[in-house]
């Protein structure tokens, strides 16, 4: 009678795919005999992304000396490694526009992954062997479970939110999704990450940003996105106050080495920042 | 107020009476009941409990008496005024729209009266009003007018208050000491709070407030 999230995540495999320039984009990557300009063709075969490609690549977000104008140029110059990072995140909002849902506006769903990406960014800069690349689109992806319960299962998903304010917010969104699902958008987004066969890496952030205890391979990794979703909701609720936002795991800060001096520098800098990336990435 | 041991708590404290049906729940972080209202509703208590409810566009007056300690919150907003009623926002409060504000505060405080509180020792907070939706006429910032000037024709004083802006909110109220806790909820809520708050004054619409309402 209940589904599991891997059986809802198959249901929706048809509805929600990888764009062809990403998927391209990562082969290229992986096959050692193909060079940077075999990526810089494959992204030109696609002209909304290299319009977006050369938008991101200007922006303030890579403060390069000189401007971009050649999409060999932003691949030589970005890194072919970022450029699948790129084309990952900035591919996974049209995406799931497919999949529409009435609990949360996409604007507003995005605001929160923008901020958890660019805090999670500026703090891998901050912890050994942390890509702050890598840590943005992780960052952007974490709750792209909540898309696709909030799509499918509307109603239960809508009794979970209600579960959350009748605790007075004391319930947390995930604990909330389990009670009424069986399973949180933490579950669904990480079997989501494994049917697209995304990097590791990023499955285990998407899957256990909640539990970080759950983490195996990456720990490290996984311990600084719990992080950056907690700073996320400070810079969009305007506050410092610990109160106001779920607990931190403490495994956190001992998994990452950061403590709480990193918390205003990050979500201040956000809280600059989302205004330019917000208009890159919608 | 001595805390009770780990895993017991005490009974709910004692109703008054025409609220028997107000959900009531043990809440850990304040080591107190909290009674749960929803827009359209209102509740009043002489007893050491909370009171609480989620605020987008809607408005919560939290009135008490601060020498007896009796007091409570209700949780309103005013319908959209129709076409055919261009003068129901009009300031003196005579539209019709203005009646379901003046029904919300008027009840609030008549229970308050009724128990034993008096007018004169009467203080009030008022939450809420945000603007949570984009594109969206303030209507927030109308409840937000329509509370202030109701208050001022009353005289009664304002000693807080957390209104407008863009979140939605939690409040918690305690009547005994006047504490009122806010929480700024994230937008993931706006929704469900939004689509509570329709369904209340859609029915209201329907089903328009009958009769006068007593005043002392």
């Amino acid at each position: 009678m209940t589904m599991t999230a891997s059986e809802l995540v198959k249901d929706i495999g048809g509805l929600v795919t990888l764009p062809d320039v990403y998927l391209r984009i990562s082969r290229l990557i992986d096959d050692p005999k193909s060079a940077s300009a075999d990526i810089a063709k494959a992204v030109s075969q696609d002209p909304s992304f290299t319009v977006r490609l050369l938008r991101v690549a200007n922006s303030s977000l890579y403060s390069f000396p000189s401007s971009v104008t050649t999409v060999a140029k932003a691949v030589a110059i970005i890194g072919t490694s970022q450029i699948r990072s790129l084309a990952l995140s900035m591919s996974i909002a049209n995406s799931f526009a497919g999949l529409p849902n009435e609990l949360v506006s996409m604007k507003n769903f995005w605001r929160h992954s923008l901020f958890c990406a660019l805090i999670a960014r500026h703090l891998a800069r901050q912890v050994r062997g942390c890509d702050p690349d890598t840590l943005l689109t992780a960052g952007l992806l974490h709750d792209i479970g909540e898309l696709v319960i909030f799509n499918r299962l509307p109603g239960q998903s809508r009794d979970a939110l209600l579960l959350v304010l009748d605790s007075q917010d004391q319930l947390p969104v995930h604990q909330a999704e389990r009670q009424v699902l069986g399973f949180g958008h933490d579950q669904v987004g990480g079997e989501l990450a494994r049917l697209w066969n995304l990097p590791p890496l990023l499955e285990e952030c998407i899957a256990h940003h909640h539990v970080v205890a759950d983490a195996r391979r990456h720990p490290r990794q996984v311990a600084l996105v719990h992080l950056a979703n907690i700073l996320a909701l400070m810079a969009e609720l305007d506050t410092f106050d610990s109160a106001d936002v779920p607990p931190i795991d403490p495994l956190a800060w001992e998994l990452t080495g950061l403590d709480a001096d990193c918390v205003e520098p990050a979500v201040r800098e956000a809280q600059v920042e989302i205004a330019v990336v917000e208009q890159l990435f919608t | 107020m001595a805390h009770p041991p780990e895993g017991s708590r005490p009974e709910p404290p004692d109703v008054l009476p025409g609220f028997e049906h107000v959900r009531r729940s043990w809440n850990a972080t304040h080591a107190a009941y909290a009674a749960r209202i929803l827009p359209g509703e209102y509740y009043v208590t002489k007893s050491e409990e909370g009171i609480y409810t989620t605020l987008g566009s809607c408005i919560s007056a939290c009135i008490r008496d601060r020498v007896s300690g009796i007091g409570g919150m209700n949780h309103f907003m005013l319908p959209a005024s129709g076409k055919d009623e261009p003068a129901a926002w009009t300031a003196s409060g005579l539209g019709a729209a203005t009646r379901y504000g003046n029904y919300a505060m008027e009840h609030l405080i008549n229970v308050i009266l009724r128990n034993g509180g008096l007018r004169k020792s009467l203080e009030v907070k008022i939450f809420g009003g945000g603007r949570v939706l984009e594109n969206m006429t303030d209507v927030g910032n109308r409840n937000i007018a329509f509370v202030r000037e109701y208050l001022k024709t009353e005289s009664l004083s304002v000693v807080a208050e957390d209104v407008g802006d863009i979140y939605p909110r939690m409040v918690v109220y305690f009547p005994a000491t006047g504490i009122a806790r806010v929480k700024r909820l994230r937008s993931l809520h706006n929704n469900v709070i939004v689509s509570q708050e329709k369904a209340y004054i859609d029915a209201i619409v329907e089903k328009p407030v009958a009769g006068e309402i007593e005043l002392f």
